[in-house]
């Protein structure tokens, strides 16, 4: 009895000796920790890396991702904010409406005044720059450069200017590929959201008619049967769904099956945007990629038959109502960490295949459809994203009116009729 | 002992074995019903209670939309079929795993497995199957209605959703009506038999009746389980093909965090409780008068 006795209080007094240790290793080097929200899930082992290399040059900062892991980031925020637990970094997009009263004033940053026009528009309350633009994103017809190249013998993009043109690289290409050269991704946030665009940002090169267009979409006056734009985008349209490699079953394809047909060569082309690139790399690390316009008519100087759209996407921001000030230095370091320092610069440019959006990136883009976005965005030749200012239901809403057409549910008619009484019920 | 020590003892008796489940059940479901409540007559979002009254006008804007009311007929339809198919299958399946075949054990547990499988998981095991097994088999054996997926049609949809359902729920049920089996008194099943009554006639006459008290729990837990579904309906369809098979949780949701309309999307998930409250009601109260006491 004694003996066990003795055993216990020997037990107790290494296992206390030992906690006490590691709570003074702990509090004699206090760090700070942070949290980032972010939820894109292209390049989750990307950014994994990325906090992984912060950390170790940054001792005293402690950085976790909370992954968003394809949940609604509405649904997220709110729920984090309800129950006070709120990341310290939160990359947001659309939801910055509603919480922008809550964020952190980043005006005085360094990188602000380097940051390209028009990217912190979004972003600016009163004067205040809120968010810091992650970079801009393109979408349009990415094509496989070998593919293009063996059927029409060095392929130089800028020879496509209206839709005739298109249809003629297609049948080219489609005599090595019968069952189809295009692969059209029913997604509806691809239909509703990017494929949508193309209509209204293509509607005048002077932001204010587009956003005029918007607003007689909303007060019932545009009758989209014979609207030109209207009728050539959806011949562009038409054009795809014809060489759609899948035009047995136009509605099965998932994300993942446009990478792999368009990087393994399969078909041609695919409508879709610069952030398939690392997934594009991962399936076929040899192959090149290009953009093309999305032409909709047969003039080539009308205005989008020579343009992609390009567009910021989210924006960094720090929360500012329940991270202590210690948290918000921490952040702030984390961000100009990222875009102004040799590593940062590294995994922004090429682990994520980012655009760099600041003019005093030293690290540029190599792979050649980055070093094409930025070409088109010197050249002006660029889209506004309208996308950004659909209301919240804009792009489920005419992204299932656009699967039906796409699955030969619904004819033209329909398609105007449901595009245009769903803007006359947006308030 | 005296009535206040018993009652003493009967107050610890409770405290040591409800309070806990008590305490949790009001704050995770009763007091956020009643800030919900709260929030369908004012203009709060899900960020901030706001004091703005707006009387009856959120529930106004729900009833009038069209697209609540189709996919609760959806969702009834959807309740309906899975509700009798869960039913039918766990009825058989709990007869057969009490027939006294050898091995009735591990059939028991293989036909409750799955519903130990998550939703989130189960949905996307079925969307491989659906979408890349079944049209590969499809094609293999020549085209026909296998090689296409079903997830692309509507109808199509509506079956797959109905097949997981059933697939998850039916070996829960299979225990609730194994267990009532196992309540039959053997005394009159062997009367039956003495008196000249076939398997069939037994099964009718004594068994199903005197099942009626499992019947009534296992509808109700179909019934409510298929009016609540959505981490299936999320990762099997999305919703899809175009907003089609959008069950009635998920339209709520989608109206509250996809579009944004935090009183709207409250309003209709008060109308569905009330709903769905009144259909359980109506469901217990008409199968508990049919329930024999044996």
């Amino acid at each position: 009895m004694n003996g066990i006795r003795k055993a216990i209080g020997l037990a107790a007094a290494i296992a206390i000796a030992f906690a006490m240790s590691v709570d003074a290793e702990g509090s004699a080097k206090a760090k700070t920790d942070i949290t980032i929200l972010i939820g894109k899930p292209e390049i989750v082992e990307q950014l994994d890396l990325m906090v992984a290399a912060f950390n170790a040059s940054h001792p005293d900062i402690n950085a976790t991702i909370v992954p968003l892991a394809n949940q609604n980031m509405m649904q997220k925020l709110t729920v984090l904010y309800a129950s006070k637990n709120v990341p310290t970094i939160l990359n947001m997009s659309q939801e910055f409406p509603s919480f922008k009263d809550k964020l952190l004033d980043l005006s005085r940053e360094s990188w602000v005044k380097h940051a390209f026009k028009g990217t912190l528009d979004t972003v600016t309350e009163k004067g205040k720059v809120l968010g810091m633009p992650m970079t801009v994103e393109a979408f349009g017809l990415l094509y496989n450069k070998d593919v293009l190249d063996k059927a029409v013998g060095k392929f130089d993009p800028s020879s496509i200017k209206t839709r005739a043109d298109l249809e003629h690289l297609i049948a080219a290409v489609e005599k090595s590929m019968p069952q189809g050269a295009v692969h059209v991704s029913p997604m509806d946030w691809s239909l509703g959201a990017h494929f949508t665009n193309v209509l209204f940002a293509d509607q005048s090169s002077d932001q204010a008619k587009r956003l005029a267009f918007l607003d007689s979409m909303k007060a019932g006056k545009v009758d989209l049967q014979k609207n030109a734009l209207f009728n050539g985008w959806l011949d562009t349209f038409d054009l795809l769904k014809a060489h759609n490699a899948n035009k047995a079953s136009p509605l099965a394809p998932v994300y993942d099956d446009g990478v792999l047909a368009l990087a393994s060569g399969k078909v041609g082309f695919w409508f879709m945007g610069n952030w398939a690139l690392p997934n594009l790399r991962e399936a076929n690390p040899k192959g090149t990629f290009g953009f093309l316009p999305v032409p909709i008519s047969n003039s080539p100087t009308d205005y989008g038959n020579a343009q992609i759209s390009v567009g910021v996407p989210a924006y960094w921001t720090i929360d500012a109502s329940l991270s202590t000030p210690a948290q918000q230095d921490a952040a702030k370091i984390f961000l100009n960490w990222l875009v102004s320092s040799d590593e940062g610069q590294d995994f922004y440019v090429n682990k994520f295949s980012f655009i760099p959006v600041f003019d005093d990136f030293r690290a540029a883009p190599k792979d050649a459809l980055s070093v094409q976005i930025v070409q088109y965005m010197k050249e002006g030749k660029t889209l506004e994203w309208m996308n950004n200012r659909y209301p919240a239901d804009g792009w489920p809403t005419m992204g299932a009116l656009m699967q039906k057409y796409l699955g030969g549910v619904i004819d033209r008619k329909t398609l105007a009729k449901g595009i245009s009484d769903y803007w006359k019920s947006v308030k | 002992m005296s009535i206040y020590k018993r009652r003493a003892e009967g107050a610890r008796d409770f405290a040591f074995f409800a309070l806990v489940p008590l305490v949790a059940f009001l704050l995770v479901v009763f007091i956020p019903f009643l800030l919900g409540l709260y929030m369908t007559f004012t203009d709060s979002s899900g960020l901030s209670l706001s004091a703005n009254f707006m009387g009856l006008e959120n529930y106004a804007k729900a009833v009038a939309d069209a697209s609540f009311w189709t996919s609760f007929a959806f969702t009834a339809k959807y309740v309906l079929v899975s509700v009798l198919a869960t039913n039918a299958l766990a009825l058989g399946l709990s007869l057969l795993a009490t027939a006294g075949i050898r091995g009735q054990n591990a059939l028991r547990l293989g036909y409750f497995t799955p519903n130990l499988i998550g939703g989130i998981i189960l949905g996307f095991i079925w969307q491989f199957l659906f979408a890349k097994v079944f049209t590969s088999i499809g094609t293999l054996c020549g085209g026909g209605a296998l090689s296409e997926s079903w997830l692309t049609s509507p109808g199509g949809a509506f079956w797959a959703l109905v097949l997981v359902g059933v697939w998850q729920n039916s070996g829960y049920m299979m225990l609730i009506y194994i267990a009532g089996l196992a309540g039959i008194d053997k005394a009159l099943l062997e009367a039956a038999q003495m008196e000249g009554a076939g398997y069939w006639t037994r099964l009718r006459k004594v068994i199903l009746p005197l099942l009626a008290p499992s019947a009534t729990i296992s509808v109700f837990l179909t019934l409510q389980r298929g009016f609540m579904v959505y981490d299936v309906n999320l990762s099997l369809t999305q919703g899809g093909p175009y907003r089609s098979t959008e069950l009635i949780a998920m339209h709520i949701y989608n109206e509250a965090f996809l579009y944004q309309r935090f009183q709207t999307g409250q309003a209709k998930a008060l109308i569905l409780f009330a709903l769905l409250a009144a259909a359980s009601l109506i469901q217990v109260g008409l199968m508990k008068r049919r329930e024999i006491e044996s």
